[in-house]
């Protein structure tokens, strides 16, 4: 083996890290996106008993964004096991509870259910900020292009933006501005 | 008859409720009004002086554009000024929204902002999104804590919304889209 292909092989089956943020992203729609790295099926060499699966670190999960009424009418299932121990958990109230919680579980069901399941969700980091500790972030070499764009609050553009932007509707002569 | 009744009607309607018409005016147009109170003595003067539009420079309509853009939806009478840009608006888009709104977040009734019906039920569902998402914090009546992240229960995370389902008459549930 030459030295050129040695280092391809080194290349080739080395695991790459990816950084995802999260910041305003649907995790549901995100999942299917991190997944896909998560398993390797963005690689041309993918096969199911090959282990060529990526890692990925999602940041800022806390300010994930469901859509429209989803925050109150999602329920999350959990049975103790013993006689009566059913509980339905809001998305809201298990958000307050663990806000990384949502993101792992919408991955997790955005997999096949088989044994290689629980391993691949071993590759996933998820932070509720954006402190992660460094031996994690030294590693990271992507970027994973969000799901949808972030948008900007009205008052964090600055005054003279707002003022200055094309408008498009004009008050009628006689009226009074409040 | 029964014409001449409706339009004597609505003549007597127009010289009343003087705002709802913006065809023919002998002032000068795109003024609008400053409430200004002075006290002169031991009197009160209440005037209502017209003072130039703060928009005025910065106006855009479809006819003075070149080219002149394709409208939205295509029907025999003439589109309304917004129909007539054919901008697709998103909830995001909080520069144009906030441009139909009061100082208090409120979306301005028809007679003023001049829309036609579907246009004026669009945008004004629209501001409704971006207010739940606290895009437009900023204006809010004066007792709102102006943070989105100190509402209540589940108000206080991120929101957003899907403008397809605004002219939807009942929104479909997530599993109906797998059924044949
Ligand atoms: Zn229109």
């Amino acid at each position: 083996m030459s030295a050129f292909k040695r280092v391809q092989q080194w290349a080739t089956f080395a695991r790459t890290w990816h950084v995802f943020d999260c910041k305003w992203q649907d995790p549901y729609e995100s999942a299917f996106i991190i997944k896909k790295y998560l398993m390797g099926l963005h690689k041309p060499i993918y096969h199911p008993m090959n282990d060529c699966g990526d890692v990925v670190v999602c940041i800022n999960s806390r300010d994930i964004a469901l859509r429209g009424d989803e925050w109150r009418k999602r329920a999350y299932f959990h049975h103790t096991g013993y006689p009566g121990g059913a509980t339905w958990t809001l998305a809201w109230e298990l958000h307050n509870k663990d806000p990384t919680m949502i993101i792992r579980k919408a991955v997790y069901r955005a997999m096949k259910g088989n044994l290689q399941r629980r391993h691949t969700m071993e590759r996933l980091f998820i932070y509720p900020g954006e402190d992660v500790p460094d031996d994690i972030m030294q590693n990271v070499t992507n970027q994973i292009r969000q799901w949808r764009l972030v948008p900007t609050r009205l008052d964090h553009i600055p005054e003279e933006e707002v003022k200055k932007f094309p408008k498009i509707m004009e008050y009628p002569e006689d009226y009074v501005l409040k | 008859m029964s014409g001449l009744v409706k339009s004597s009607f609505s003549l007597l309607k127009r010289s009343i409720f003087s705002t709802s018409v913006r065809a023919i005016v002998t002032t000068k147009q795109l003024h609008v009004k400053e409430i200004r109170e002075q006290t002169v003595g031991s009197t009160l003067v209440v005037e209502g002086v017209p003072v130039p539009s703060p928009r005025k420079d910065y106006l855009v309509r479809a006819e003075n554009l070149v080219p002149v853009p394709e409208p939205l939806v295509k029907s025999e009478q003439p589109p309304c000024y917004m129909c007539a840009l054919g901008l697709e608006v998103k909830h995001t888009d909080v520069l144009i929204l906030s441009q139909f709104v009061r100082s208090d977040g409120c979306m301005l009734p028809r007679r003023i902002t001049g829309l036609c019906r579907r246009q004026q039920k669009k945008i004004g569902k629209m501001v409704t999104m971006a207010q739940k998402a606290g895009l437009m914090i900023n204006l809010t009546p004066k007792n709102c804590a102006k943070d989105p992240k100190k509402r209540y229960q589940h108000k206080k995370f991120n929101t957003y919304f899907d403008e397809s389902t605004i002219f939807m008459k009942r929104i479909p549930k997530p599993w109906e889209k797998f059924r044949r």
